[in-house]
């Protein structure tokens, strides 16, 4: 059991290195600048502070600020390939071209602050 | 009436705070659950600095949500392999744990308008 699991994440994490290398090959390069245009359609929910999701499921929206932008690239992503659910986030992604997803994640993981805008 | 009392036992549910026990969760975070890689291995000890740019940092991370998260991968409805296979042998509050242990750390995460 102990060794299945181990296993079973090594072979994942390999797998997914090597996705990863793949598609970091054709992103495009995020501009926070050109993200000013496009943020409105997040701070609805990410740009309130404590904001919640709605019944049924509540729990804090996640923080953004500061976060390493390939994982936003990949979480967008993944919304957008419906590997994650969340409804509202799902349309939104489905909105964003690479491009979109690109400039959102260098605005949020270049942030610095609240009033953070350039 | 039955309807009102459900929904009621609902808000209860949503309105309880989450019992998780940071120093557990430091634990897990170094230790893993059985055998599974520890957080640590890829998010870093505090989750402040993951060794890689697709690991999420979780220092600062609300609470709730790192726990909404890990729990959806665990039921599947958020799908990666590797969070599966590490989530798999977690219990419940092994995953609040580890929420409340990197909700407490310091990170660059922080609020953004």
């Amino acid at each position: 059991m102990k060794t299945r699991n181990q296993i079973k994440a090594v072979v994942a994490v390999s797998l997914s290195l090597f996705a990863f290398a793949a598609a970091a090959q054709q992103a495009p390069q995020g501009d926070p600048k050109e993200a000013q245009k496009k943020i409105a359609m997040c701070e609805g929910c990410h740009g309130i502070a404590g904001y919640k999701t709605a019944y049924p499921v509540v729990y804090h929206v996640p923080k953004l600020g500061g976060q390493t932008a390939t994982y936003l690239v990949n979480a967008l992503n993944a919304y957008k390939q419906g590997q994650r659910s969340h409804p509202s986030m799902r349309g939104i992604a489905a909105s964003l071209s690479d491009k979109d997803i690109a400039d959102l994640a260098a605005y949020y993981s270049t942030a610095t602050g609240e009033g953070h805008k350039k | 009436m039955r309807v009102l009392l459900l929904g009621l036992t609902l808000l209860l549910f949503q309105g309880v705070s989450f019992a998780g026990d940071p120093a557990k969760g430091r634990a897990i975070s170094e230790k893993g659950v059985a055998g599974a890689p520890p957080c640590a291995t890829c998010h870093g000890v505090d989750g402040a600095k993951p060794v890689a740019p697709e690991n999420p940092i979780l220092a600062g991370q609300y609470e709730d949500y790192i726990v909404r998260a890990l729990m959806d991968y665990k039921s599947g409805k958020r799908v990666n392999a590797v969070m599966k296979a590490i989530v798999d042998p977690m219990k419940r509050k092994d995953i609040e744990d580890v929420a409340a242990w990197f909700a407490r750390q310091k990170s660059t995460l922080h609020f953004q308008r």
